[in-house]
């Protein structure tokens, strides 16, 4: 990776030019990264490194020689040129459109534009008027609603951009600026493959815009485009990569590079947040918490990604620290779907549901297409017992994600209350396809074939083995496995599972109804088996239980050890018929 | 807000309204209308453009104007001129406002309005009057916003017209350069239009007979006169519709702007109602010609509904029935999920926002729906399962007419299947044949749940569902073997029998169906049906109507009245009756009655095949085939295979394809090309299901034919072996009406491998078999097998092998085909000279008689071998007859068919037939 003090300059650099072409978020971006660039402690005063406090202290400690960082074996990072302005100076026009285009007066800002011909101006026009047409079709969207739902209105503008961009291309006479926005217009259009080209060209060509990066990676959907792409080796690339990896669960390359990355940018809330995400993936809570905790005492006002924080702590039952996050958020930007979901999610923990479910309708009008709020206003109708409109919540969230386990697990979790276990396994076998490591899917399924109706045991059983081998943390598994064996007269499996979430809970220090239940099965087994020694053993241990099996037990160890003591006795008997 | 935005104010019901108003107002035209009748067809159209759903999008100005043109004949100008006029005048918020508030002037009952002279008073609660109210009340609803959207919709929905449009002289011309592609088009519709007119006066018929209906015809009758006179119509988008409709006949493709849709949304989804008529249209036509209907086309349409209405949940439900038709499983089961996950079952003709009612939820249909799903992939244990759960689910909901179906398709499935998967499952889970506990077999079981069924549908007065219970049960009737449900102690009578006298009795009732649908079908859903197949005659030219377009002509009465009438007997109606039929020529042909089989199978071609579905269509078309090979020899058979093969060139091929294989191995064994026969035979068991319990039919035949391949390759021992596992088979799937063919069979391999003494017991078998389950023409030919068995012990029982074969020739010759016909007087011809009372001097004519008819009937078949011993045995008659020429002759064709059963010729002219 190039060093530290390249990647400052490159990226305040582009943060000017960004800023220039009113690509604010791209811009936004760069800054959170340059800032989070580590700066050398000793040229700069206390108020230069505000906004790097922190677990810096201690990474400081541990990552001192860490400048050299030196890029993976056989990776050449060439080094883009930052790009030549091709006027130096704006023309006053190009002042006067940017300054429309500030107060959001995009027409006017076309307009003022219509005879320039720089490469600049052409961009700025051409991104005004998109920006106009995403406007009156926002606009559009809540006019025209038909009598059978929204049908989805389209930005006006595009045909026309297409057509000029395109042209621009042809002739060699685009920069990397209309690329992206060339590339933004064919998403629009369905185009995805030119769209993908388009932008790959642009990044290659001016790596600091992320938007651009961001636009790329949600046209690869399947790790073979993602590998079939050509681009050449920049430390951007790096954030790329990471970014497309989390997306397609890949989260512990994902995790890779962003700890890579952050050996540069120790600092970046942007890298932190996404940890948290690929954390929060790998169900890691603890870590979730302490990332966020230690995010928003840098960055207080932050909203975004915060909703996962809220899915942390509701998971974890904080009932204050929630409402503590709520308010926060509420103060600073009520209008954020984040905002409505959080709310939501603390509403949920409190038990009530109507609530919840209308702050998650909120978080929805503001983004119809906010995922976790489907899914979650899903689970709050599970609550209420209201099936018909949990099932179609869910079913919105997976067509918007087909690859949402959670909403698939939760249509088949429906389905199963309703008592059609049959149709909701063609949920649950979904729902385990895309998250084939998660335990509790693999116990519902399995669940499902052990009810009276289907009682298709065998099929349970080979669901529960696999529950069992992914890290069960309820330790469900292990005891359904040697239940079921136990019922479908297989007592050496029986036994073999039994004997394993005995060790188990030994191990975990756990007590129960399972450990009596174990060591009971365990002693009979045992007996029958005519290993006494063993069987006197767990004879013993269920004498520390209060009970019937206490009972048990104890003419148990009477029985066997009058047997012991008239051993021949027996014998004689057996060859007595 | 929901309500009100249901229905939505768009240009073309803009254009609607001030149709309406011209034709209530009529004062204000300065050509009145000439006549009432052309007033009442102005108004008729009105109506069509309201109701029809032949699309789903609302027509283009440029293509209203084009059917004014028709509609209104002299005055049609006039209409198109005040209609664009009035139109393209709006051009301000405001214009809008007061062109509204007039329309409300038309309705009747508002006092203020001074009523004119020739004023038609707008009932507000007829359909015109009500599409009106809607009209008014949708643009009052309105916010600024929606009523700057309508005005620029407007603009560009005239705006379209007035670039690109011609004057009226221009577009006459065009016109009638139109007219004689059309002439010509006009003449190949004649016969469609003469077969139409017979199946009508078929209906009309049988429609006469029953009260209620006949109401229903004279409606239509008064509504088909006022629209006597109809022009033709040269539509140029009905030249693109004849053209666009090629690759695919049976589904509507919607216009020229479903292909070419402007991105920017000016067009518009007609109004819900009709969207989901046309959407129900089309899954009937799914549902009819299965895979034939092109699977892309239909998809795309499906697109670009779900764009414009992302709401409208059925969408799924035509994805679903799309891919289940084109064999595409993943695709269907995603949809039919997806389908049941939003709409959960409820979402009907009017439309309910899915948050609204959650307690009505109908999932227990969506499991109905996925078991018949399973069925049809061949998935039986699924299927079963998900119906089981289905029964269960619809008994807590207590929805008893889902039960009702659930148990109807759980019958099918298990007289389908009819193997020992079922017992297992319906023994185990909570159905309503549990209680009977395991020790009955799956037929009685199926036979309870039949009664069962049959019990709940009467109660619940689901008149289609009791029709083809009815006819469920006759199929089991006619397939199973009676015996006492629970019988006590070892001599409870055990009678095996089937019982003609229930089947006849089943079919009988289920054909009330066609007096008593009526109290079911919705009128709402025949007006739009009407409408629909008015529109459409529009632009269709009918038959002799260019010539007199003035004139009440017959033919055009006709052509509009089966239109008519096509939607007053619904279709689910027509097709029950059609299968009953179908399974009246299937028990026909078990019981052994060619000519009645014969009959009802073309009773059911000509009346039924345009409401049944194409693969019943292909059935009825294989019985036919097969009943003219046995009857008239390949040659017509293979030619009639051809046409059939065209005609459902992709449509359920697998009727078709099983019956050529089998005529192909028939004929195979004829000439004794071994090699062939056992290859068609092999291909006939490859297309069975390799699943335990389905395909049952296929695998009974392909191994069958397999023994006969065997026998008639002298591999007595393989052939019985075969034989043995195919009788074992059947025994265990409960198929014992087919072990009387295969016991037969058996008698035939012993008679060929010279047991003659073995094959008796076997005969005498079949024989009571035949006897208890009342299979005539297989007694017959088992009869003849027995004489032939007592023949080949010596001639001493010539006599009694005699009279046998006398008492079996009536039915022989009445019902049996081809061949059968020949080994009889074969076989007669032989008892007779085998017997030492009988001299050929005496009455020579008395063998040879049936020796010459049989060896002209082999000849047809190109039956070598039985052709062989014919002549054979003539030439040794003619030769004790001292007839040398004759001896000679019949001696050259011994020679000849002797020749050929030895060196099968590899080349065999009729194959190129196919």
């Amino acid at each position: 990776m190039s060093s530290r003090e390249s990647c400052r300059s490159e990226l305040r650099t582009a943060i000017r030019q960004l800023n220039d072409r009113c690509l604010y978020s791209a811009s936004k971006w760069a800054a959170e990264q340059l800032v989070g660039i580590e700066q050398d402690p000793a040229k700069f005063t206390p108020s230069n490194t505000r906004f790097q406090r922190g677990s810096s202290s201690i990474r400081r400690r541990f990552h001192t020689n860490d400048v050299t960082s030196t890029p993976p074996a056989g990776v050449s990072y060439v080094s883009t040129p930052v790009m030549e302005e091709d006027e130096v100076v704006d023309g006053d026009f190009y002042l006067l459109a940017k300054s429309y285009f500030d107060c959001r007066e995009y027409r006017r800002a076309a307009h003022v534009l219509q005879d320039q011909t720089g490469k600049k101006a052409t961009f700025l026009r051409c991104y005004a008027l998109y920006l106009a047409g995403e406007k009156r079709k926002e606009e559009e969207m809540i006019e025209l609603e038909g009598p059978l739902g929204k049908s989805d209105a389209v930005n006006r503008e595009v045909a026309s951009l297409e057509r000029e961009l395109s042209i621009l291309r042809k002739n060699g006479i685009i920069d990397p600026f209309g690329l992206y926005l060339y590339g933004l217009v064919l998403i629009e259009k369905g185009n995805q493959n030119l769209a993908r080209t388009v932008l790959m060209e642009s990044v290659n060509s001016y790596p600091w815009n992320w938007s651009a990066w961001s636009e790329l990676q949600s046209l690869c959907t399947t790790i073979e485009i993602l590998n079939s792409l050509t681009l050449s080796n920049h430390w951007m690339k790096e954030f790329f990569l990471a970014s497309a990896y989390q997306e397609l669960r890949m989260h512990n390359e994902s995790l890779t590079k962003y700890e890579h990355l952050q050996n540069t940018f120790s600092f970046s809330n942007y890298i932190r947040a996404q940890i948290a995400k690929a954390q929060y993936c790998l169900r890691e809570f603890e870590q979730v918490e302490v990332i966020f905790e230690e995010l928003l005492r840098n960055d207080p006002y932050r909203v975004e990604d915060v909703d996962m924080y809220s899915n942390v702590l509701y998971a974890k039952e904080c009932f204050s620290a929630l409402s503590y996050l709520a308010h926060r958020v509420f103060m600073t930007d009520k209008y954020r779907p984040e905002s409505c979901c959080i709310i939501g999610n603390y509403y949920s923990l409190k038990g009530q549901h109507e609530k919840s479910v209308l702050y998650f309708r909120r978080a929805l009008k503001l983004n119809k297409n906010y995922l976790s709020a489907w899914t979650l206003m899903g689970h709050e109708y599970v609550e209420m017992k209201n099936t018909p409109a949990a099932i179609d919540a869910y079913r919105r969230a997976v067509d918007i994600n087909p690859r949402d386990y959670r909403a698939w697990y939760g249509l088949g979790q429906a389905y199963e209350m309703m008592g059609m276990p049959f149709y909701a396994l063609h949920y649950f076998k979904k729902s385990v396809f895309l998250q084939s490591n998660d335990s509790r899917l693999w116990i519902a399924m399995a669940q499902c074939y052990e009810t009276d109706q289907l009682h298709m045991l065998e099929e349970a059983i080979k669901c529960y083995r696999r529950a069992a081998s992914c890290n069960d943390r309820e330790a469900i598994a292990l005891h359904q496995l040697a239940k079921l064996h136990a019922e479908l007269g297989r007592s050496e499996e029986a036994a073999l599972y039994y004997k394993k979430d005995l060790e188990r809970m030994e191990a975990e220090e756990r007590e129960g109804p399972n450990m009596v239940e174990a060591l009971l099965f365990l002693a009979q087994h045992c007996r029958e088996q005519k290993r006494f020694e063993e069987a006197e053993v767990y004879c013993t241990r269920l004498l520390d239980y209060t009970g019937p099996e206490k009972e048990t037990a104890k003419s148990m160890l009477r029985g066997m050890r009058t047997a012991e003591s008239s051993f021949p006795l027996m014998d004689i008997e057996h060859f007595h018929p | 807000m929901a309500a009100a935005s249901a229905f939505a104010i768009t240009p073309h019901k803009v254009s609607v309204c001030v149709l309406l108003q011209m034709y209530a107002l009529p004062t204000q035209a300065t050509p009145p209308f000439s006549s009432v009748s052309q007033h009442n067809r102005l108004g008729l159209y009105i109506l069509s453009l309201t109701k029809s759903y032949d699309d789903i999008l609302e027509p283009k100005l440029e293509d209203l104007i084009s059917q004014l043109r028709e509609i209104g004949g002299s005055l049609g100008p006039w209409l198109i001129d005040h209609l664009t006029s009035r139109v393209s005048s709006l051009s301000s918020p405001d214009d809008l406002f007061t062109f509204f508030s007039e329309m409300r002037g038309i309705l009747g009952g508002s006092d203020s309005v001074v009523i004119e002279d020739n004023q038609v008073i707008l009932d507000p609660n007829s359909i015109l009057g009500m599409f009106l109210r809607r009209c008014v009340l949708a643009f009052n609803v309105l916010s600024f916003e929606g009523v700057c959207h309508l005005l620029t919709n407007i603009g560009i929905y005239c705006k379209e017209v007035l670039s690109n449009c011609m004057p009226y002289e221009l577009h006459r011309l065009d016109g009638s350069s139109n007219d004689l592609e059309s002439l010509s088009e006009c003449e190949n519709m004649d016969l469609e239009n003469f077969v139409f007119g017979k199946v009508n006066e078929e209906i009309e018929e049988r429609k006469e007979a029953t009260e209620r209906v006949s109401f229903h015809l004279h409606a239509t009758q008064a509504i088909c006169g006022l629209v006597e006179d109809v022009e033709v119509v040269t539509d140029p988008r009905s030249k693109h519709h004849d053209k666009g409709t090629e690759d695919c006949p049976h589904v509507h493709r919607p216009g020229t702007e479903s292909q070419d849709v402007d991105p920017y949304g000016e067009v518009f989804l007609r109004t819900n109602w009709q969207v989901q008529g046309y959407l129900t249209e089309q899954a009937d036509a799914i549902e009819k010609h299965g895979g034939s209907v092109s699977f892309n086309t239909f998809e795309l349409i499906l697109r670009q509904i779900k764009k414009l209405a992302p709401e409208l949940h059925r969408v799924h439900y035509l994805h679903y029935l799309n891919s289940l038709y084109h064999d595409d499983y993943f695709a269907a089961v995603e949809n039919l999920h997806c389908y049941f996950d939003y709409s959960a079952g409820i979402e009907g003709f009017d439309f309910v926002p899915p948050s609204g009612s959650n307690n009505s939820a109908r999932y227990e249909i969506a499991l109905l729906c996925l078991g018949m799903m399973h069925f049809y992939f061949g998935h039986p244990k699924q299927a079963l399962l998900v119906l089981t759960e289905a029964v269960r689910i619809s008994q807590v909901q207590s929805n008893d007419s889902c039960l009702a179906y659930t148990l109807a398709a759980i019958c099918n499935l298990s007289s389908e299947i009819g193997s020992s998967i079922t017992a297992g499952i319906l023994g185990t889970s909570y159905s309503p044949v549990t209680s009977m506990g395991s020790s009955v077999s799956v037929a009685q079981q199926l036979f309870v749940l039949l009664k069962e069924s049959l019990k709940r549908a009467e109660s619940l007065k689901l008149k289609r569902l009791v029709a083809s219970n009815h006819l469920a049960m006759a199929k089991f009737d006619l397939m199973h073997v009676q015996r006492p449900l629970l019988s006590f102690g070892p001599k409870a009578s055990m009678r095996l029998k089937t019982c003609p006298v229930n089947v006849c009795k089943e079919l009988r009732l289920c054909s009330h169906l066609i007096s008593e649908f009526a109290s079911e079908t919705s009128t709402v859903a025949t007006d739009g049906a009407f409408s629909t197949a008015w529109l459409k005659n529009l632009t269709k030219p009918m038959g002799s109507l260019v010539l007199t377009q003035e004139n009440e002509s017959g033919e055009n009465f006709h052509a509009l009245q089966f239109c008519a009438q096509s939607s007053s007997i619904p279709r689910s109606v027509l097709q029950i009756l059609g299968s009953s039929y179908l399974l009246r020529a299937s028990a026909w042909e078990t019981y052994g009655s060619a000519p009645l089989a014969r009959i009802n199978a073309l009773v059911y071609a000509t009346c039924f095949t345009d409401s049944s579905s194409s693969s019943d269509t292909a059935l009825v078309h294989a019985k036919l085939i097969q009943h003219l090979a046995a009857f008239q020899g390949y040659k017509e058979a293979f030619s009639a295979l051809k046409v059939a093969e065209e005609r459902f060139l992709s449509v359920s091929r697998s009727v078709l394809l099983v019956l050529k294989l089998q005529l192909l191995h028939e004929r195979a064994l004829h000439r004794a090309h071994l090699k062939l026969a056992q290859q068609v035979c092999d291909e006939l068991g490859v297309l069975a299901s390799s699943v335990m319990g389905v395909d049952m039919e296929l695998k009974r035949e392909a191994s069958l034919r397999h023994a006969r391949t065997l026998l008639a390759a002298k591999q007595f021992s393989e052939a019985a072996a075969v034989a043995h596992s195919l009788f074992c088979m059947c025994y265990k799937f409960n198929m014992q009406v087919e072990n009387a063919t295969i016991l037969l069979l058996l008698a035939e391999i012993h008679k060929k491998s010279g047991n003659a003494v073995l094959g008796l017991p076997y005969a005498l078998a079949s024989l009571s078999f035949c006897q208890s389950f009342n299979l005539d023409l297989l007694k017959a030919s088992a009869t003849l097998t027995l004489a032939e068995l007592w023949l080949s012990l010596g001639s001493n029982h010539a006599k009694r092998a005699l009279t046998l074969i006398h008492g079996a020739l009536p039915m022989i010759l009445g019902h049996g085909g081809l061949e059968l016909r020949a080994r009889a007087r074969i076989a007669e011809s032989k008892c007779y000279l085998s017997d030492p009372s009988y001299s050929v001097f005496e009455d020579s004519e008395v063998v040879l008689d049936p020796l010459r008819q049989a060896s002209d009937e082999l000849q047809v078949l190109e039956y070598h071998e039985l052709a062989a011993e014919g002549f054979y045995l003539m030439a040794i008659i003619f030769d004790k007859l001292g007839k040398l020429e004759e001896r000679e002759e019949a001696a050259a064709s011994f020679k000849k068919h002797v020749m050929a059963l030895e060196n099968p010729q590899d080349e065999d002219p009729l194959l190129n037939l196919l």
